[in-house]
C-alpha cells in the first residue's frame, strides 16, 4: 500500500522541478512544459487525498485540472507561435516590449 | 520477496515517481528542445504509472491519452514550427541564474525541515496512511465508474464550464495563431 509521505515526497520533487524550470529556463516551449510538471504533481496530490478521504472526488477535480492544462497548453502554444513571429525568437529575457 | 510482494504498490509508485523526477530533470537540462520533449513525454508516463499504482485507473489511461497523446504531439509540432537551432549555442539559463541560486539553497532547507517535520514526525505514520480502497458506494463498482458518477453528480457545472473553457481557448488559440497578413 502506497503510503502518503512517498506520495507527498514524490509531488514535492516534481513540483519543484517544475517550478526550477520556469525560474531558470529562457525557453517558453520548457517553461510551458514545466508547468505543465507543477499541475501534474497537484493532481497527483489530489488523487492521493481522494484515496486518504476514500471518496472520488479528487479524482473528479484531477480530471478537471487535466482539461484546464490543456486548455492552457493550446492558449500558450498559440502565444509562443504568435511570438516568434513578432519577434523571430522564444527566449523569455529578450522580451522587452513593456519596458518603456 | 514475500515483504517486496507486499510492498509492491509502494514500489512501483516510488519507482515511477523517481523516474518521472528523473525525466523532469532531462527536460530542464538538456540544451535541445527535442530532448526536452523527450523528457517531458517520459515523465508524463510514469506520472500515469503513479496513478496507475496508486489504483486510479481511468485518470491513468487519460494521462496517457491526453498527455502523451495530444499535449506532447503539440509540443512536437510547436519545436518544429519555431525553428530553435540558432538559439542553442546561447546558454540555455536566464541571465539571473547565479542570484537565483542561493535563494533555492535556502528554500530547499526551510522545505526539507518542513516536509521532515510534517511527515517523518512522532505521529504521522497513523494519520498519513492511505486507506485500502474506496468506501461506500464507490466500493463495488469499477474505477471508470465511480469517477464518472462523482463526476456527473457533484461536479457537474465545473464539467460544463470545463467544456466552455475549452470551447474559448479553441478559438483564441486559432485566433492568436492566424497569421495577420494573410
Amino acid at each position: 500500500m502506497v503510503s502518503m509521505n512517498a506520495v507527498l515526497l514524490i509531488s514535492f520533487l516534481l513540483w519543484s522541478v517544475g517550478v526550477a524550470g520556469v525560474l531558470i529556463r529562457r525557453n517558453a516551449l520548457v517553461i510551458l512544459m514545466c508547468v505543465e510538471l507543477m499541475l501534474n504533481a497537484a493532481n497527483l496530490n489530489f488523487i492521493a487525498f481522494a484515496r486518504q478521504s476514500g471518496t472520488v472526488h479528487g479524482q473528479a477535480i484531477a480530471l478537471l485540472v487535466m482539461g484546464f492544462a490543456a486548455a492552457e497548453v493550446a492558449v500558450g502554444l498559440a502565444l509562443v507561435v504568435a511570438l516568434y513571429r513578432r519577434k523571430g525568437n522564444i527566449q523569455v529575457d529578450e522580451i522587452n516590449l513593456l519596458k518603456g | 520477496m514475500e515483504q517486496l510482494l507486499i510492498n509492491l504498490g509502494q514500489n512501483m509508485f516510488v519507482l515511477f515517481g523517481l523516474l518521472a523526477a528523473g525525466g523532469a530533470g532531462v527536460l530542464i537540462f538538456s540544451k535541445s528542445a527535442v530532448h526536452s520533449v523527450i523528457g517531458f513525454l517520459f515523465s508524463m508516463i510514469c506520472v500515469a504509472g503513479c496513478f496507475l499504482s496508486l489504483q486510479a485507473e481511468f485518470l491513468g489511461v487519460a494521462q496517457l491519452l491526453v498527455y502523451a497523446g495530444g499535449i506532447v504531439v503539440l509540443f512536437l509540432f510547436v519545436v518544429m514550427l519555431v525553428e530553435l537551432t540558432k538559439y542553442q549555442e546561447k546558454g540555455i539559463f536566464q541571465t539571473q541564474t547565479k542570484f537565483a541560486i542561493p535563494l533555492v539553497g535556502l528554500g530547499l532547507l526551510v522545505f526539507g525541515g518542513l516536509f521532515r517535520s510534517a511527515l517523518f514526525g512522532a505521529s504521522a505514520p497513523e494519520a498519513l496512511t492511505l486507506q485500502p480502497g474506496l468506501v461506500g458506494a464507490a466500493e463495488s463498482l469499477g474505477n471508470a465508474q465511480a469517477v464518472s458518477r462523482g463526476l456527473f453528480a457533484n461536479f457537474l457545472l465545473p464539467f460544463e464550464i470545463l467544456s466552455v473553457i475549452l470551447l474559448v481557448a479553441l478559438v483564441g488559440a486559432i485566433v492568436l495563431a492566424k497569421s495577420e497578413r494573410v
